[in-house]
């Protein structure tokens, strides 16, 4: 999880001022503005290298994109041709009581599964971060859940989590302790799907941060012990607030995909029991590609798009290193 | 899901105008061409056959092909049956889609007003056709408002299926055809064994049309139905409708017999290791009971003597190319559903027969030596009564009667308030349309 400013600041108090890496002067040399054939060659290169992707993410990002905002305004079953009715598809989600469900249980999920993945990545990433036997299979064991498909998952997760049959529940059992409906409880679906998610996503977290923490230099923290700062307190007064950035990067990251939740629900509760793990894409894809109202479901992703863009900012914003200048 | 990045900076979306007008331009080009390529007569063939059924296609295709080397048929796989519908419109969007789609009996009605479906309602009055000879379940799920839209594809039912020895050991005797829902729901009661989680019943909970069909099934013996005549309004809220599931709640939730599944992927695992006594389902899925599992199968236990199923028939849709290519889909279409082609069919794979002529062919009795438990299965096919309504927004009365179905079987709400709220449901689903 990110620091405080309160905290980041003291933090930065505490740095011995001289070691203290600091932002460099940018030396990009800006090329004349007059320009010259060289300068018109390297940007036809630099057009020609990029026209590829470019063309890919217009074809599959943009296009979709601008057509699905077209589409919000629209009545359409994808077969007959589409009548024009302006706002309506909006005006019906506003008194829809599912898609405000759905709202609920996206933001429920969202501020559960962030902070839960932000935290366990970090502490998976400082428990990988050392130098003892064995841990690249430590590593690879951490990593596994991220490349093992979503379907798979789900699949093992149903079993696991089944209220009669599942290991989760036998082992409560034989301790003692209360079981659980998971998927199959309309009060638990949720939270399950917020385990299953975070399980799939820590691996991820925790390379990143593993990176990050691999470039925290060791001269900081050579300093710092000599200067009789215990390790824990390196890890949070130095390593933590150094690799900001990267937290901002993971939290906008981890928010995105939680806002954009559907394989899992897919694949384990199709959204039930009784709409309890009904998101906002999942009811998106229902509507679009069960019941074929393209129109109100473009008007889900139209709002949906909008939330994840002013929530990304407010987070960027809120990251931002402060010792960066604001670009 | 691919997720999609917002793109940020002014110029990466100025270039990405450029390239959207590129694209559009390259799509405009591309896009007639796939249809006036392939030529002649040569059609496709969608479905989502898998395994056995597969082979069997793709053999009698061949033999097709053998037989008429100017009317080819190309077979292509849709990726499984279950997202056929979506698969098929999102191929007329794309100006893309195939002579002939399977699909689902409870989409044909979406698909209906797809203005490139051929309409069959003449075709079918042709002599060598014989259209009275499929069930007429078959004929009735492919019909739409008079119209008929496909051409029955496979059928399936629902009957009980039974574990003989999960009977044995709990000293009860094996179920009949003459049994009663009060039969049924003390011999699933005997067959549970919470210490051993054994039940007697399974359920598939996930409120889909996987949870619905089964409830019709218990609607309709109960004599009730779920839409009135017109489709235009509920017609469950009533004594049958409570009925049925009243039933439910009383094996689910006050003797907790049954065992609810939350996708539709565990029960069979769970018959099959001896968890679960009884089942209601169908021919597809007895290649899947292990070997060693003795089961039996009969009618579905019934309601004032009425043991009336459901069935699901899928459909073969024709979608329009050319005049000359929607000829030869159809003749395609009814030499594979014709009586001697569609038995070797079901010889081949256990699926049951699509048409009343079939059971008095040689090849039938061979059939049934190879399948004997898919009898009662075919004795079903005689008895059906009810189809689901074939109306465009059945996938939302749908929803709304499975969420009714599992806030019963969750003892979330009583079956009263449940049906009160499921009706209230279907009736916006209705009308929202």
């Amino acid at each position: 999880m990110t620091l405080t400013r309160a905290q980041s600041s003291r933090a930065q108090g505490r740095r011995p001022r001289t070691i203290l890496p600091r932002p460099q002067p940018r030396t990009v040399v800006r090329p004349n503005r007059a320009g010259g054939p060289r300068r018109r060659v390297d940007a036809l290169t630099g057009w020609a290298m990029i026209t590829p992707s470019v063309l890919l993410i217009g074809l599959f990002g943009l296009v979709p994109v601008v057509w699905s905002f077209v589409l919000s305004f629209q009545q359409n079953d994808l077969q007959t041709p589409a009548q024009w009715v302006g706002l309506k598809n909006y005006r019906t989600l506003v008194h829809d009581p599912v898609f405000l469900q759905a709202i609920r249980h996206t933001l429920v999920y969202t501020v559960i599964f962030v902070p839960l993945t932000l935290v366990l990545s970090l502490i998976v990433a400082a428990a990988l971060n050392r130098r003892i036997r064995g841990i690249t299979v430590y590593r690879l064991a951490v990593f596994i859940p991220v490349v093992t498909s979503t379907i798979a998952t789900g699949v093992i997760f149903s079993w696991l989590m089944d209220p009669e049959f599942g290991l989760v529940d036998a082992v409560l059992h034989k301790l003692h302790l209360p079981t659980f409906g998971f998927f199959a409880s309309p009060g638990g679906a949720l939270y399950a799907v917020v385990i299953m998610t975070v399980w799939g996503w820590v691996g991820f977290g925790a390379l990143i941060f593993l990176a990050a923490l691999q470039g925290v230099p060791q001269d900081l923290l050579e300093a710092a012990q000599i200067d009789g700062c215990s390790k824990r307190g390196a890890f949070w007064r130095i390593q933590v607030p150094l690799i900001r950035p990267v937290s901002g990067f993971l939290l906008v990251w981890l928010t995105i995909n939680a806002l954009q939740l559907f394989d899992e629900v897919y694949v384990t509760t199709k959204g039930g029991p009784l709409h309890a793990t009904t998101v906002l894409v999942y009811y998106l894809y229902q509507e679009a590609f069960q019941y074929f109202h393209a129109g109100y479901a473009a008007a889900i992703a139209a709002v949906l798009f909008v939330a994840i863009v002013v929530i990304t900012l407010v987070q960027l914003r809120l990251t931002r290193d402060p010792s960066e200048p604001a670009r | 899901m691919p997720h999609q990045r917002p793109i940020r900076t002014r110029r990466a979306a100025l270039g990405c105008v450029a390239a959207l007008v590129a694209a559009t331009s390259l799509a405009a080009c591309s896009g007639g061409g796939a249809d006036s390529s392939s030529g002649g007569s040569t059609i496709t063939v969608a479905h989502g056959y898998t395994s056995v059924e597969a082979k069997e296609m793709d053999k009698l295709a061949a033999e097709w092909n053998a037989q008429h080397p100017k009317t080819k048929v190309t077979l292509q796989f849709n990726g499984g049956n279950d997202s056929a519908l979506q698969k098929t419109v999102a191929g007329f969007t794309a100006g893309n889609y195939p002579d002939v789609a399977y699909e689902y009996g409870s989409s044909a009605a979406q698909l209906a007003r797809q203005p490139k479906l051929v309409d069959l309602t003449a075709k079918v009055t042709a002599p060598g056709v014989d259209w009275s000879d499929f069930y007429p379940s078959e004929r009735q799920a492919a019909t739409v408002d008079g119209k008929v839209v496909g051409v029955p594809a496979l059928v399936d039912n629902l009957a009980l299926v039974y574990n003989k020895k999960l009977f044995q050991r709990a000293g009860v005797a094996l179920p009949t055809a003459s049994w009663t829902w009060q039969d049924f729901r003390t011999a699933a009661k005997k067959l549970t064994d919470a210490s051993s989680h054994t039940y007697g019943w399974a359920y598939v909970n996930d409120g889909s049309e996987d949870t619905v069909w089964r409830f019709l099934a218990m609607l309709w013996q109960a004599g009730g139905d779920l839409l009135s005549p017109d489709n235009s309004k509920p017609a469950f809220d009533n004594a049958a409708g409570l009925a049925a599931l009243t039933q439910l709640h009383d094996m689910a939730v006050v003797d907790k017999s049954v065992y609810l599944d939350t996708g539709n992927d565990n029960y069979l695992n769970l018959f099959n290791s001896g968890k679960i006594a009884m089942l209601w389902t169908g021919p597809w899925d007895l290649s899947s009971i292990n070997s060693d599992v003795d089961y039996g199968v009969t009618l579905l236990p019934g309601y004032n003597g009425d043991h009336e199923t459901i069935s699901g028939p899928d459909l073969y849709l024709l979608f329009d190319h050319s005049s000359a290519r929607s000829d030869t889909a159809f003749k395609f279409v009814t030499w594979l559903t014709s009586a001697k082609v569609n038995l070797q069919f079901s010889i081949a794979t256990g699926d049951l027969p699509l048409r009343k002529s079939e059971t008095s062919l040689p090849g039938y009795q061979q059939f049934l030596a190879k399948y004997p438990a898919e009898k009662v299965f075919v004795q079903n096919l005689n008895d059906i009564k009810h189809v689901r309504p074939n109306i465009p927004d059945y996938a939302q009365v749908s929803t709304a009667v499975g969420q009714m179905v599992q806030s019963v079987l969750l003892g979330q709400s009583s079956p009263a308030a449940a049906l009160k709220s499921g009706a209230d449901q279907v009736s916006s689903a209705l009308a929202g349309s």
